[in-house]
């Protein structure tokens, strides 16, 4: 019996191991090769690439390496172009703003010159990482003299990783990586993929990387439901696609175009992966402002989020600058700061300074925060400066803050009711202590 | 009871020998001596280290197979050990790749054991042998419970990897490129229990072997491997298919057993006419209560996970004042593995004194000695009897074991014919690893870990068409000589190699409507028998009745309830041969093998009520019909039988083919379930009479290719059975109850007899 006839047999059991999306696929590929070339093979000298002049006419040049080839894309941007709300110049200036302003922080590019950083995507045949999912487009790039250069390395076939990886690894002599997301997911693949290859080209660089995906994480996942790359753009970079692509059809394209060796689809993914690079750009400038405090457009929520980075990051000096600059107000954002401000001043043990600041987040009528404020004052007032009473007082406050006493938080009010318990104790075996102390503390209330 | 009044296993003995009321029942006591330790020095060549740190540990010598393996694995040739339980398999692998790990830091091991308990036993039996040591030998576990920050430790830096086939599957090899440094130093790949990798699983595992074999040739090493495997008929075969590699056979087995009373226990007749004897589950609670209320560590062994639950419920029960119910627990394979971790502990600890389990305790998870095993039903192979026989007295001192037959005819076959079981292993592990749903899923997966080069091999397979037919399929894309994956899907994720349909339905309790909870799940397949609506689903000993299943969803959800019945659901089959590859002619009767299509039906559900099982109530089934193609032996007689009659003919027909599918199994190591015997009056491809045997999974895993090439003794084996039962016009016990005729007993043999006659005139 042939083997085909029993495969077309068990068809019905042979599913599981593809997605239904081939079936998707497979209309797309309907059209008959329109170029007529010759796929080119290791034996022929010759190697003929299909379309070349449409490749040409969009700025894409072959590149020849061991009997095969891959495309280069070479793309140049005057500085004063805009993307989004910024000129590519600005990085410019971000570049210098970290080399003078002096404040640490992981995206500071303290030490580098604009020249050095290297914005970075890349498009693949599939999600997640595994080593079956191949790199089709390794796009990159950087400031040169008074352009943004951007290149695009093209695989056009999946035989032609080694001439791919080669020409990449050829040119790419940078210090810090820019990606989005690429520190688990673009980086990690390349290392994949590169090792199929090792033997043919060299070894991978080591790099810096400043992953802008956990920074915009940082500061706007507040206000963005989902943090994708065009989500940032759209909201925040004022970056506006026209006729994109959407990523999650850029695999079925590339497999639409190795099979028809057509160039149109591939263009649109080029482009797709153009504006994210480009994007990369403007989102490094801006965060860099935000991060600085030099965006006057900065809502004191983002001033907020700076801090609280600046705060996990040990960094208190800068940290308290911030939450300083939004604590005057009397919204919700404001009473936040203090809160935090408050827990600065306890961490250097000030406690007079930290009560009163908790004392006004009390007061902002605020009942979450309120409340944790007042159980934090209480405690400065129980254990640092020894005033049971005032500190009764300030628990006692806590649980007044709701109108509904069943708003609060079980737990909250188990703990509430036993520091009572405690305070009351204390109140009454040291009447005096509690006495003596009253009137120099209090005044600050 | 008073604590002076509790008797030990010896009084037990006595009272088994003494007592009517089992004495009667038990047809066979074979008493198995003790044997003595076959010992040989330690080999001279051991690094010092390493001879000191067995020494600590009280290993001064080795059994004589410890140190034949030692020294074939030493001299580079890959070997299965046949090791019976408690016979120190561990050192058979654990000694060559120490040795070769001190000798060289940079050789790396791969262990892969079946489950995840087994890894994590032999993790701490290892490890201990490398702490005595002191030397800086990591081994770790790589499964699911491997937390993410020591992952990258373990891909790096493990010398001893330890893994179950799953894991091999769908996390190390298609992320090979981050094991570089376990994949270029690859000096052993270690199969332990190599006896389960058979069937599906077994094909399944097969072509995962061959993909770790490929990645190890694109890394530049070939490992040797080391294979452990209970006592089967054809270990060497089986590895060596399994592998795909030239084996070396070390059944030498030099450990000591201790004394081993095996009793045969046929539970009474309790009706005459149609030779039904009482149920084995109610025996085997008589026997399990007495054990249990003397406090005798007992393991009790059952066919299925119903039957477990039914028997676990009895003794929970039985002996709920004594010990609380928490002493006697189920293990088997539905229970989350939290729960059986816990399980497992208890038996260790000696706080839970009785286990009712399926198989799953038959492999070597370590719950220390026990002293009485229990089973309910021949376990269906004597490789399965043995290894669960093992669980009783490990190494030293008295054990008990018994087996309760139940009124099936295999059963009463094995427990009337004791030579047969004590003296010879004819069962085969069957693996085949070209079924080509199973060879096409890997390949696929291979694909995507490397592209294939044009003329390579899979394994023994030629690709060729096979990555013309992906080609087509647009999963494979062709570029000059070489097939890469194009496709957007992780192969590996949709591909299980445990279950022969691949989705589960998971059970959902919801008798607490705040908290809805997942407490087991199921193949599809069984659960069209199990988990229909109002089936009986027992959990633990806790009876759950199914309100819904959600057939799409793949769902069902269950509510506690307490009822006294438990149900047992029919499976109504249509077939069809599709293409007859080979066929072997005789003058009245033809023997066949060829693809064929299945059609199953789950159709009714009957009640049976628990003590007395009888028939309570049923109901229809509404599930959509399963369609199969598999492949499929028969044998189509001609005329013969004319002058039986239609209406014998038929029952004669269903009577034999009742018989055979308890005996096939036997011969080729199957579960009853994985096979199946169906009759036709008048088969649709050659209008004859005929029985059909054909394999469970989709595209066939090599039983019926077996059994075509060993019908005779098949139908040989089959009519001893018939004839030996002493009903008179059939029972339960040899043609079933679907044949209802008087003469359907008769008529059985008359045609068992035919077909002997005319495969036998072949050779005039």
């Amino acid at each position: 019996m042939s083997l085909k006839n029993k495969l077309n047999r068990l068809k019905p059991h042979l599913g599981s191991g593809k997605q239904e999306d081939l079936s998707k696929s497979s209309h797309l590929i309907k059209e008959e090769h329109s170029g007529g070339s010759v796929i080119p093979s290791e034996k022929e000298p010759e190697i003929v690439i299909p379309y070349l002049d449409q490749w040409k006419a969009e700025g894409a040049l072959p590149y020849f390496f061991d009997n095969n080839y891959c495309l280069v894309r070479e793309v140049r941007f005057p500085l004063d172009q805009k993307h989004g709300h910024f000129r590519f110049r600005d990085f410019l200036q971000a570049v210098k703003v970290w080399n003078e302003i002096g404040i640490s922080h992981p995206l500071s590019a303290l030490g580098h010159h604009p020249e050095e950083l290297f914005f970075f995507d890349t498009e693949t045949t599939g999600l997640g990482g595994g080593t079956g999912n191949t790199i089709f487009l390794l796009g990159y790039a950087s400031i040169k003299g008074e352009e943004l250069v951007l290149r695009q390395h093209v695989l056009p076939n999946p035989g032609a990783e080694v001439p791919l990886y080669q020409s990449f690894l050829e040119s790419v002599n940078y210090k810090t990586l820019v990606t989005y997301n690429g520190k688990s997911f673009d980086w990690p693949q390349v290392k994949t993929r590169h090792t199929l290859v090792r033997e043919h080209v060299p070894k991978l660089p080591s790099f810096g990387h400043f992953d802008l995906y956990h920074a915009s994480r940082r500061l706007w996942k507040h206000k963005l439901d989902r943090l994708k790359l065009s989500m940032v753009e759209k909201e925040i970079l004022g970056v506006l696609r026209e006729d994109d692509i959407p990523g999650h059809l850029a695999p079925m394209i590339y497999f639409d175009f190795i099979e028809r060796k057509q160039p149109e689809g591939m263009l649109g993914v080029l482009k797709h992966n153009e504006i994210d690079i480009l994007s990369l750009v403007t989102l490094y400038t801006h965060l860099t402002f935000q991060i600085c405090g030099l965006d006057e457009g900065q809502t004191s929520q983002e001033t907020y989020e700076v801090g609280r980075w600046f705060s996990s990051l040990g960094e208190k000096g800068e940290a308290v600058k911030r939450f300083d600059s939004i604590a005057e107000g009397d919204d919700h954002v404001s009473a936040h700061a203090q809160l935090a401000l408050a827990y600065e001043r306890k961490k250097v043990r000030d406690w007079e300074k930290a009560l009163i600041l908790f004392q006004a987040v009390a007061d902002s009528g605020i009942s979450d925060i309120g409340r944790e404020a007042c159980i934090e004052g209480s405690k400065i007032l129980e254990h640092k400066l020894k005033n049971p009473q005032i500190a009764l007082e300030f628990v006692h406050k806590a649980l007044k803050m709701d109108e509904k006493p069943a708003e609060i938080p079980p737990l909250f009010l188990a703990d509430a009711l036993k520091r009572i318990k405690r305070l009351e104790n204390k109140c009454r075996k040291f009447p005096e202590e509690a006495d003596k102390r009253t009137g120099n503390d209090l005044s600050i209330l | 009871m008073i604590m002076k009044l509790r008797k030990n296993l010896q009084e037990i003995l006595e009272d088994l020998k003494i007592h009517e009321q089992f004495k009667e029942n038990i047809v066979t006591w074979r008493t198995i001596e003790e044997r003595p330790a076959k010992n040989v020095p330690l080999p001279g060549d051991l690094h010092v280290q390493l001879k000191e740190a067995l020494e600590n540990r009280g290993i001064g010598q080795l059994y004589t197979h410890q140190k034949t393996s030692y020294e074939t694995v030493m001299s580079g040739k890959s070997i299965v050990a046949v090791t019976p339980t408690a016979s120190g398999k561990t050192l058979c692998y654990n000694l060559p790749v120490l040795q070769t790990v001190l000798s060289n830091p940079n050789a790396r091991a791969l262990y892969m054991f079946p489950t995840k308990a087994l890894a994590q036993d032999q993790k701490s039996e290892i490890n201990e042998i490398i702490q005595e040591t002191g030397m800086n030998i990591n081994s770790y576990t790589y499964d699911g419970d491997t937390p993410a920050n020591i992952r990258q430790k373990v891909r790096q830096a493990g010398h001893v990897v330890i893994t179950n086939p799953d894991m091999l599957h769908s996390a190390i090899l298609p992320h090979h490129t981050k094991w570089v440094s376990l994949f270029e130093n690859l000096k052993f790949v270690v199969i332990d229990e190599l006896h389960t990798y058979r069937g599906v699983f077994g094909s399944h595992v097969a072509n995962v072997i061959r993909r770790l074999k490929r990645i190890c040739r694109y890394y530049g090493s070939d490992p040797v491997f080391i294979c452990t495997s209970a006592t089967i008929a054809n270990p060497l075969e089986l590895a060596e298919n399994l592998t795909e590699s030239e084996m070396t056979l070390i059944d030498n087995n030099g450990a000591p057993t201790g004394r081993k009373h095996f009793l045969f226990y046929n539970p009474p007749i309790v009706n005459k006419p149609l030779n039904i004897r009482r149920s084995a589950t109610l025996e085997v609670r008589k026997l399990a209560g007495e054990l249990l209320k003397n406090k005798i560590q007992t393991i009790v062994f059952a066919r299925s996970r119903v039957r477990v639950e039914i028997i676990l419920t009895y003794l929970q029960e039985l002996v709920k004042n004594q010990l609380g119910p928490k002493s006697i627990m189920g293990y088997r394979g539905g229970y989350l593995p939290t729960e059986r971790r816990k399980i497992e502990k208890g038996l260790r600890s000696g706080e839970i004194y009785g286990v009712v389990s399926t198989n799953a305790l038959e492999l070597g998870v370590d719950i220390g000695q026990l002293q009485v095993c229990i089973m309910t039903g021949y376990p269906g192979t004597i490789s399965s009897a043995w290894q669960q026989a093992g669980r009783a007295g490990r190494r030293h001192g008295e054990s008990l074991v018994i087996m309760v037959a139940s009124s099936s005819p295999l059963d009463q076959y094995v427990i009337q014919n004791p030579e047969y079981f004590f003296t010879q292993s004819p069962e085969t592990a069957r693996i085949n690893p070209d079924n080509l749903i199973i060879l096409i899923d890997h390949m696929k997966c291979a694909a995507y870990e490397l592209p294939f080069k044009a003329g390579e091999k899979f394994g023994n397979v030629e690709t060729e068409e096979l990555l013309e037919y992906l080609t087509e399929e647009r999963v494979l894309y062709q570029n000059g000589d070489k097939w890469y994956w194009m496709n957007d899907s992780f192969p590996a994720h949709n591909i299980s190699l445990r279950s022969a349909s691949q989705e589960n339905i998971i059970i959902v309790d919801q008798t607490n409507v705040a908290n809805v909870k997942v407490i087991g799940e199921m193949d599809r397949f069984s659960a069209m028998t199990l988990l229909h609506e109002e089936a009986i689903y027992l959990h633990q000993g806790t009876q759950f009745q199914v309100e819904k299943l959600d057939w799409e969803e793949k769902k069902a959800f269950v509510r506690e309830v307490d009822v006294d019945y438990f149900t047992d659901a029919n499976l109504a089959v249509q077939l069809k041969v599709l293409e007859v590859d080979k066929l072997l002619e005789h003058p009245d009767m033809e023997i066949g093998y060829g693809d064929v299509s299945v059609r199953a039906m789950a159709t009714i559900f009957k009640k049976i009520k628990f003590e007395t099982h009888e028939n309570i109530g049923s109901g229809p089934i509404f599930l959509p019909e399963e369609e199969l193609h598999t492949s499929s032996a028969w044998i189509s007689l001609d005329k013969p039988l004319a002058d039986m009659g239609h209406e014998r003919l038929e029952q004669g027909l269903v009577g034999t083919a009742h018989a055979l599918n308890h005996i096939a199994p036997l011969f080729v190591m199957a579960d009853p379930q994985d096979i199946h015997v169906v009759p036709q009056v008048k088969a649709d491809h050659n209008e004859k009479p005929t029985i059909f045997f054909y394999d469970r999974y989709p595209g066939g895993v090599g039983l019926s290719e077996k059994i075509y090439t060993g019908m005779v003794p098949v139908f040989r084996e089959t009519r001893k059975m018939v004839t030996g039962c002493q009903c008179e016009s059939g029972c339960p016990s040899c043609v079933g109850t679907e044949a209802v005729s008087e003469t359907a007993k008769r008529d059985t043999l008359k045609i068992i007899d035919f077909f002997l006659d005319a495969s036998a005139s072949k050779e005039r």
